[in-house]
């Protein structure tokens, strides 16, 4: 017990022998980390969109490192610090911080752990569209805590890094600027679909956002529903920040077309019925595309 | 001072200057047609290079066998490509990228073509602009058509001289030195034009480059010096990467008839800031080499934007007007415009 209480003493004792010195020290290293990290955030970002899209993608991959490397070289120094007032009550302290760790700031400590992970495994990158929980958006930043996502809306969400344990993460284009876009038309179950398919070929290869190239061709499907037919185009946009642009365009000069050719839409109250087995599939569809 | 050395008695050669080889494949391939073996030709390059000139030659070569079609504007009506019975049993289709219209309902006349030379028995040569043809194959597969592909290669720099050297008389043009090459010095410094795609921009890099020919004359008592006339040509070179119309078009801004120097020859790099709308019609002006305004009206959509677009486009010089009334992408911009539509990843 008394052995106990010396052990407190001497920890009391050094924690009071830390100086004002040592904690502006530490304070500003921490701040200077941040204010790098940012500068360098911004400068990278800035220059990546000068670039084309495979450069830009690639320096967008070196901006988590290297704010990793910023908060690694700067924590060493804290903990130097540290080691240097404490020397052997460093495991006391340790003892301590797991004890931390355990009950208070675990979720924080996990959210470190993701952002590591994020950092080296990169199951996305910044730029990237990703589904991450309930959320979808581009990747804008990609902290030691959290991960901003820009949704469709312009929202910016920050998810904590601890989710890609607990969540599948699906990311629309993995490091590469173009992505596939999957575009859904319905028509009349009567209207003549090959036309319909030529016409929708044409409006997706004619885009100003398409991308094609042999590994990145272009897909038509057809499928024929009890009161409708559902065209589907799978294709990549250029630049995946323009994924709801290129829908929007391939949607407007098809129907202009269609119109042209008098293929209609589906009629009115037989939309209103809805098809339980296309339920699964098209949900999946809309939570990558408009989500 | 210096003067010319060749002549317009070589008018003849100096037509398809470099392009041996490739007139030689298109024989030969010509000549398996006659004994039973099919293989379509694309002749494929990009704005300038000579392509329809390659294609010239060949109808010259083969007048009794051939017959040739040029477009000039986009193609609306079928009968342009159909052949009349009495046609030739080789076809040369020259401009084949105006087959197609870039918009839903525009690719009609396209198809038939397809249709036409996989049916019929004739051989058919065609040339398509490079960034066309690209944007064709992906789309459409286009080279499963066309069996054998024939892609102009750049000029190199003494047939650019002659290329230049055709359209005067002997000793017509004088070449003076300026003052870059008075004091004959060791090093100089040179601009040397190099396109970064990942930049999206044409850059002038300032290197130092040795005068060999006055190291040589130094070192091992010869003389042989570096002329106005080498200097004049080694710029044009490397400012139109050896495409022989950008090289023209050089040539003219820094020719002071009938004297031009070096220092004349100018270098051209633009900085390009295009909204997306504006480089995507940039990209159609490169793809069909020509267009009028109505025919980008069709393909944007819009007649309003499409005045403002060119209006943009022509205020960055990077376009010109024609004398049929066409927008050009302007020679000396060439370059930088690949460089940016790359970047863009607009061509392909």
């Amino acid at each position: 017990m008394a052995n106990g209480d010396t052990s407190a003493q001497q920890f009391l004792e050094t924690i009071r022998s830390i100086d004002t010195q040592t904690l502006i020290t530490m304070f500003l290293i921490l701040s200077i980390a941040y204010v790098l990290g940012r500068v360098i955030t911004i400068l990278l970002s800035k220059l990546s969109e000068k670039m084309n899209q495979s450069g830009r993608v690639k320096v967008k991959l070196i901006i988590p490192v290297v704010k990793f490397v910023i908060y690694i070289v700067a924590f060493y120094y804290i903990f130097r610090q540290i080691f240097i007032i404490f020397g052997p009550e460093l495991f006391l302290l340790t003892g301590l911080l797991g004890a931390a760790i355990g009950f208070g700031v675990k979720d924080l400590f996990a959210d470190f752990v993701g952002g590591i992970v994020i950092t080296f495994e990169k199951p996305y990158q910044i730029g990237d569209k990703i589904a991450l929980g309930n959320y979808y958006g581009e990747v804008t930043d990609i902290g030691l805590r959290a991960t901003k996502l820009v949704t469709p809306d312009d929202n910016t969400v920050t998810a904590p890094n601890s989710l890609i344990f607990n969540e599948s993460v699906a990311s629309g284009n993995y490091g590469a600027s173009e992505m596939m876009v999957v575009i859904d038309l319905y028509i009349a179950g009567e209207s003549d679909v090959e036309p319909a398919m030529r016409i929708l070929r044409e409006a997706v290869v004619s885009s100003k956002y398409v991308y094609i190239s042999k590994k990145r061709p272009v897909t038509l499907l057809h499928k024929a529903l009890p009161f409708y037919t559902r065209l589907r185009a799978k294709a990549y946009v250029n630049d995946l920040r323009d994924e709801f642009k290129f829908e929007s365009d391939v949607h407007t000069r098809t129907w202009i077309e269609f119109q042209k050719n008098g293929i209609r839409p589906p009629q009115l109250h037989i939309l209103n019925i809805p098809p339980i087995e296309e339920n699964i599939d098209s949900n999946a569809t809309t939570r990558r595309n408009s989500s | 001072m210096g003067t010319q050395h060749s002549g317009s008695e070589e008018n003849g050669f100096v037509e398809v200057l470099g392009l041996r080889d490739e007139i030689g494949e298109i024989q030969a391939s010509i000549a398996d047609y006659e004994i039973g073996k099919k293989l379509n030709i694309a002749i494929v390059a990009g704005t300038l290079a000579g392509k329809t000139t390659l294609l010239g030659e060949i109808e010259k070569i083969n007048l009794s066998r051939a017959t040739g079609i040029t477009f000039s504007e986009i193609v609306r009506d079928r009968k342009e490509i159909s052949l009349p019975d009495d046609a030739k049993r080789i076809a040369l289709f020259d401009n084949c990228h105006y087959l197609y219209m870039r918009k839903p309902g525009g690719f009609d006349i396209f198809y038939e073509f397809l249709d036409m030379i996989s049916s019929q028995e004739r051989l058919f040569i065609t040339t398509w602009n490079l960034y066309s043809w690209r944007y064709l194959n992906e789309a459409f597969g286009l080279e499963r058509y066309f069996p054998v592909q024939i892609f102009i290669p750049a000029f190199e720099k003494e047939n650019l001289r002659l290329f230049i050297f055709k359209r005067y008389g002997k000793a017509e043009i004088r070449f003076y030195n300026g003052k870059e090459s008075e004091e004959e010095p060791l090093i100089y410094i040179v601009k040397y034009p190099l396109e970064f795609s990942s930049l999206g921009r044409k850059i002038l890099l300032t290197i130092p480059k040795i005068n060999t020919p006055y190291l040589k004359s130094r070192l091992l008592n010869k003389k042989e010096t570096q002329t106005a006339e080498d200097r004049v040509f080694e710029k044009i070179y490397q400012e139109s990467k050896g495409n022989p119309g950008i090289a023209w078009k050089i040539w003219e801004l820094g020719l002071d008839y009938p004297r031009i120097q070096p220092e004349d020859v100018g270098q051209f790099s633009f900085d390009i800031e295009l909204e997306y709308e504006e480089a995507f019609v940039l990209s159609l002006i490169l793809s069909y080499q020509a267009l009028e305004k109505a025919e980008i009206a069709e393909m944007i959509g819009s007649a309003f934007r499409t005045d403002e677009i060119i209006f943009r486009l022509l205020n960055q010089e990077l376009i010109f007007k024609d004398e049929v009334g066409s927008f050009r992408v302007r020679p000396e911009a060439l370059h930088s415009v690949v460089a940016y539509m790359e970047k863009l990843r607009l061509v392909w």
